[in-house]
């Protein structure tokens, strides 16, 4: 097994695709970063509370949140795991080396896993360095294990490994590529983001990944929505195990019986 | 032990009976030629062996078992298909890479197998700049890494340039006649393997017509001549031991001489002839009913 996830990883670093995602990722992440630095500590208008000053305690767990929002590229990666063999028909190799089918599911979901720990880990270090710079600069201490932030680490490593896994289970259901791509990217971004942001629909909201990922953080920060309605840590956890269980399967399920013709 | 035994093999897509009731055998040491025209179920054969198209009934197996059973199927079974696709931003030796290292073989073989097929120089260049004959080349060394003693080969002619094919055929007569593979080589033109396979077993519209060796194909049939003329040359061709039949006044049908030899005899007896044409064989004829016909359906 681990030779057939070393092949998988293989076929992902043998091409321009992660490094171009990870390229993009920074760039996404920096953005978040740059719009939080200069937002914190500026009251709106309107007398609602803003972001937190840099100095504030409460600034770097929430700029550390925003490394989670590579999800995105994780789950990109995952999909393309999985549909790149069908667009390119390397599926049948891939098959021809490996005839037991629900071992390259095992495979790709065991790499899956790795690329979300890696991608976890730069997109971290690059929120770290310039969130801990930032809060260096506007006079602010750091302590890191301090509040939430051995949770948020933990949050996000959880956040960036599932939604490779979603991606994986989603290309497996869906095989074409751009359907499976616009799909992904519909779910994570606005299917979620509007289940996720209201309150009254955070009741079905807190049971999907994101809203399960944003348990796990526990980052209630005050959206002016109202309070939110997420489940515990744990109970976001086990929803996202389940989750991962369950995308496994559909991929397991939709792979192994298939004519490949 | 066979090494390629398909047994009463039947496979339908939806409506079309793709397979119908398939059995034959491929033995150590020969090349069997696969032939049939487009659409006669050549290919979903060979998938069915391969253990990526599960039939309906029957059974394909290589070295008596299923595909899809074997541990190390890269070290028994080297398969060639139609087609054969790669993903293009990868280079030649990438992807031989990962097949390597997910059947477990030594990291040596991608090279010498790129060696072999004659692809060292472009190893580490992108497979989406190939011609259909690099890529042809590029699976014949992915077929080759595990050293397998069957091979399996869908069309593989298909884009190869005359050179290419000549290449291909000693190729295929070396895996099965110098070191004892078995190969199942498919194709649509009978020209193509005909210089190359020991045995041939043709199919159409699923169903299998003929099989048998080369020499039992090519033998019964063949070898007569038509011969027209106007003047009176059956004595002469008797005389000379030949077998002639007049099929209608000016057309004799000969067998026993062969062309030259006839024209030879024609010239002697100051014969004018018209006509000289040697009468197909029978794989030929066969061949190219069942290519007209399936061209016709
Ligand atoms: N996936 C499929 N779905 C539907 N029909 C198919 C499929 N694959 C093959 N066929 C049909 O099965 C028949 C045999 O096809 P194939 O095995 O590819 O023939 P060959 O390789 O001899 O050209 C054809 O009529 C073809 O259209
Ligand atoms: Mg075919």
């Amino acid at each position: 097994m681990t030779n057939l996830i070393r092949a998988e990883l293989q076929k992902l670093f043998t091409t321009r695709l992660w490094w171009a995602m990870a390229l993009v990722m920074f760039a996404f992440t920096a953005f978040g970063l740059a719009f939080l630095i200069a937002q914190a500590g500026v009251a709106p208008a309107n007398g609602q509370p803003g972001l937190p000053a840099l100095d504030d305690p409460a600034w770097l767990p929430l700029a550390l949140s925003f490394a989670s929002g590579a999800n995105i590229f994780t789950m990109i990666l995952g999909i393309v795991l999985m549909t790149s063999e069908y667009r390119y028909q390397t599926i049948t190799g891939t098959f021809l080396t490996t005839p037991k089918r629900g071992r390259v599911i095992a495979a790709k979901l065991g790499a899956g896993v790795i690329v979300g720990v890696f991608f976890a880990v730069i997109s971290l270090l690059f929120t770290a360095v310039v969130a801990i710079t930032a809060v260096l600069i506007g006079g602010g201490s750091i302590d890191l294990t301090a509040g939430r932030v051995p949770q948020l680490t933990l949050g996000v490593f959880a956040t960036l490994v599932l939604y490779a896994l979603f991606g994986i289970g989603l290309g497996a259901l869906v095989r074409n590529q751009v359907a499976a791509l616009i799909g992904g990217i519909v779910w994570a971004y606005v299917i979620e983001s509007i289940l996720g942001a209201f309150p009254a629909l955070q009741t079905v909201g807190k049971w999907l990944p994101g809203g399960a990922a944003q348990a796990l953080m526990n980052i209630d920060f005050d959206t002016g929505l109202g309070e939110s309605n997420l489940l515990p840590a744990w109970g976001g956890a086990l929803v996202l195990v389940a989750y991962a269980l369950l995308f496994a399967l559909v991929a397991n399920l939709t792979t192994t019986r298939r004519d490949i013709t | 032990m066979t090494a390629i035994e398909i047994r009463n093999l039947s496979k339908s897509f939806g409506a079309v009976r793709a397979v119908d009731d398939v059995s034959f055998t491929v033995e150590a040491g020969t090349v069997t030629g696969y032939l049939g025209p487009n659409g006669a179920g050549k290919t979903t054969t060979l998938r069915s062996l391969l253990g990526l198209v599960t039939p309906d009934s029957g059974e394909a197996l290589v070295n008596g078992r299923r595909y899809a059973s074997l541990d190390h199927p890269l070290n028994e079974v080297g398969a060639v298909l139609e087609a054969t696709s790669f993903h293009p931003g990868r280079t030649a030796r990438d992807h031989l890479r990962i097949m390597t290292t997910a059947a477990g073989l030594p990291a040596s073989r991608p090279d010498e197998a790129l060696d072999q097929v004659g692809l060292a120089d472009a190893a580490r260049k992108r497979v989406g700049g190939f011609s259909l004959g690099m890529r042809q080349r590029l699976a014949l060394a992915g077929a080759l890494l595990g050293q397998p003693k069957i091979f399996i080969l869908d069309e593989p002619a298909n884009g190869l340039d005359p050179a290419g094919i000549q290449w291909l055929r000693g190729f295929l007569r070396h895996l099965a006649h110098d070191t004892g593979a078995a190969v199942l080589v498919s194709s649509h033109v009978l020209a193509e393997v005909e210089q190359t396979v020991d045995n041939v077993v043709i199919i159409a519209k699923g169903r299998l017509v003929r099989q048998g060796t080369l020499a039992e194909l090519t033998g019964n049939g063949g070898g007569a001549v038509r011969v027209k003329t106007k003047d009176d040359f059956a004595p002469a061709l008797r005389a000379a031991g030949a077998e002639v039949e007049e099929v209608e006044p000016g057309l004799l049908r000969v067998k026993g001489l062969d062309a030259e030899e006839i024209g030879r005899l024609a010239l002697d007896q100051r014969v004018l002839l018209t006509e000289v044409t040697h009468e197909r064989s029978d794989l030929q004829s066969v061949f190219l009913e069942l290519t007209a016909e399936g061209e016709r359906a």
